[in-house]
């Protein structure tokens, strides 16, 4: 598609505020992603409280890899390849359970929790049994406050210098539980669009579409006031919608965070008459001692007052840590995406506070969602808009400064700037380039 | 009583592929509820997450969104076939369960896609007729991802 580009120079895709749309329609350049982007970062694999026993496994997946996260018996843990070092057949087929070895269901060779081999059948017919080898390992797993992320290169920037400035929306979340952990619940909603990845995670940073996207779902909110007075879930769903119809420049309040490594979050989201920046009501009240009990009132007050939406972990990670939720972007093919939403309950919170968690999320980030489908919509109708020809280039200049710093630098913009998009392509040149 | 509830869920479907959406919220009772859980094991709202989980209250925003002209995930509209069938109807008079298969296909702007599920209702009878206290549709592939739905099942 990108004449005389072979081989495929992406660097030439971003020209200043400029993107080629190659980078969202041509499998050439998904290919080269796959090589440089996502067999080379830290991508979030599952969290360790999917896996509290020996035994213990879920599948799983690292790019468009699928993979086992295993706790081994000494508690540490391991993320191998599912398939047999034999014939390569996928091995595990049950999405979770517990497990004392691997085995095939083909040829029966069985494998240890760490990947090793343990037993073939007819060991007699080969020349030496020591020879043959186990599952493929993925190089490197790591975790952070009980988020594994795991990374085919064997080197690399580790994990915490991978999440940079971004680690503090893990720190919050898991600060907002009274116990000090967090566990993952509710199972997962699954949302699929076709189209590229990075168009879901540069619309997560779009203060401009919801105005015209979402006007939908916040006019007919509108028309149900008494949404507003009527039990928990519905009051909270209607807020959510609503909070869609903000002006211009009620968004230009909202501040764009951009931070080295291209993550992104948005600050300043919550406020009166919108989305409350704090609740009241009782169940809150209740949740609020035992926080205050675990951090003291100074610092649960400061966990608390953390008024971030999306913090975007680049390239495929979202989290919003006041609703316990969690994104997880999958590029399946340059036009096709899937997005995993997960939940998590902050233990040692109310029960009621968890039920808030899902249906907050049922509302905002199911398929079925009266705003993600509109999202979702807007998706397809890009990729179907960028398969012309009639013009080669795609716009972000929205709100751009004179010597704005991006990429590996950090930065504020108003609420309504296309600077995270820029700041992501900074990110992403970067990687694609060596 | 059965051939009731038949023409009933016989009438609700039509009123869907009618798109005539107002008219379907009709149906529920005040405390009604709209689910459809992701797990087939599903007992509440409140174990997992759901794909719509919508007090009437709610379902009315859903149904004022799907009659606004600005609503971009059903521009062009959506045509549906809600084919229900194996119709079981279980209650007193009062409180009635009913069971059904059902099979949606929808074209919508040059595809076709299908979906199937069991569903279940549980009617109250109320002075102006039968009306919905709950419904629960069970999609056979509730896990799976999906693509933006908007109509209702």
């Amino acid at each position: 598609m990108l004449q005389d580009a072979n081989p495929l120079d992406a660097t030439r895709l971003v020209r200043g505020e400029r993107v080629h749309r190659a980078a969202y329609v041509d499998p050439h350049v998904f290919a080269l992603e796959e090589e440089r982007i996502f067999r080379r970062v830290w991508l979030y694999v599952a969290h360790e409280s999917e896996v509290p026993a020996a035994g213990d496994y879920v599948l799983t997946r690292l790019g468009p890899e699928e993979v086992i996260l295993a706790r081994q018996e000494n508690g540490t843990l391991s993320l191998l390849h599912n398939r047999c070092a034999h014939r390569g057949a996928r091995i595990v087929a049950e999405p979770r359970g517990n497990l004392r070895q691997l085995r095939c269901p083909y040829h029966a060779w069985t494998y240890r929790l760490d990947g090793s081999l343990l037993g073939v059948p007819l060991a007699e017919s080969y020349a030496s049994v020591a020879e043959l080898p186990g599952l493929a390992r993925v190089p490197r797993v790591a975790s952070y406050r009980g988020f594994v992320f795991g990374s085919h290169a064997a080197s690399g920037p580790g994990l915490a210098e991978f999440l940079g400035g971004l680690a503090s929306a893990f720190d919050n979340l898991v600060d907002r539980a009274p116990a000090g952990t967090v566990s993952r619940f509710g199972g997962a909603l699954r949302l699929e669009y076709r189209g590229n990845w990075k168009m879901f995670m540069e619309n997560a940073v779009d203060l401009v579409h919801p105005g015209s996207v979402h006007k939908s779902s916040v006019e007919a909110a509108r028309a149900h006031p008494e949404t507003l007075t009527a039990d928990a879930i519905t009051q909270q769903g209607a807020q959510m919608f609503l909070a869609n119809g903000m002006k211009a420049a009620q968004w230009n309040e909202v501040e764009l965070h951009t931070l080295a490594g291209g993550h992104v979050y948005m600050g300043g989201f919550y406020r009166q008459g919108v989305i409350a920046p704090e609740r009241h009501d009782p169940v809150f009240e209740r949740y609020r001692q035992v926080l205050i009990a675990r951090h003291g009132a100074q610092k649960a007050a400061a966990v608390l007052a953390v008024d971030r939406f999306n913090n975007l972990v680049w390239p495929t990670l979202s989290i919003n840590a006041r609703f316990g939720a969690m994104r997880i972007v999958r590029p399946l093919a340059v036009d096709r995406t899937v997005v995993e939403v997960q939940c998590f309950r902050l233990d040692g919170a109310p029960q009621e506070m968890h039920e808030l968690t899902l249906q907050f999320v049922n509302l905002a980030a199911s398929p079925a969602s009266l705003v993600a489908s509109d999202d979702l919509e807007i998706f397809e109708r890009c990729q179907r808009g960028l398969a012309s020809r009639g013009e080669e280039w795609i716009d972000m200049r929205r709100g751009v400064l004179a010597g704005e710093r991006r990429g590996d630098a950090a930065a504020v913009a108003p609420g309504t700037s296309e600077l995270p998009v820029r700041h992501q392509y900074a990110a992403w040149q970067r990687w694609m380039s060596a | 009583m059965s051939e009731e509830v038949e023409r009933f869920l016989l009438q609700e479907a039509r009123l869907l592929d009618e798109r005539r959406f107002s008219a379907w919220l009709e149906l529920f009772a005040d405390d009604g509820v709209y689910w459809l859980p992701t797990r087939p094991d599903q007992t509440s709202p409140h174990e997992a997450l759901s794909l719509i989980y919508e007090p009437r209250a709610l379902l009315a925003v859903r149904v004022a969104r799907l009659e606004r002209p600005d609503m971009h995930v059903q521009s062009p509209p959506s045509r549906t076939v809600h084919h229900v069938s194996a119709i079981e109807v279980d209650g007193d008079g009062a409180d009635i369960t009913a069971r059904s298969a059902l099979i949606v296909s929808e074209w919508r702007a040059g595809e076709s896609r299908w979906f199937a599920a069991r569903v279940l209702h549980r009617l109250r009878r109320t002075p102006p007729g039968l009306r919905i206290a709950l419904k629960r549709v069970d999609l056979a592939d509730s896990e799976a991802p999906h693509r933006a739905i908007a109509v209702p099942f």
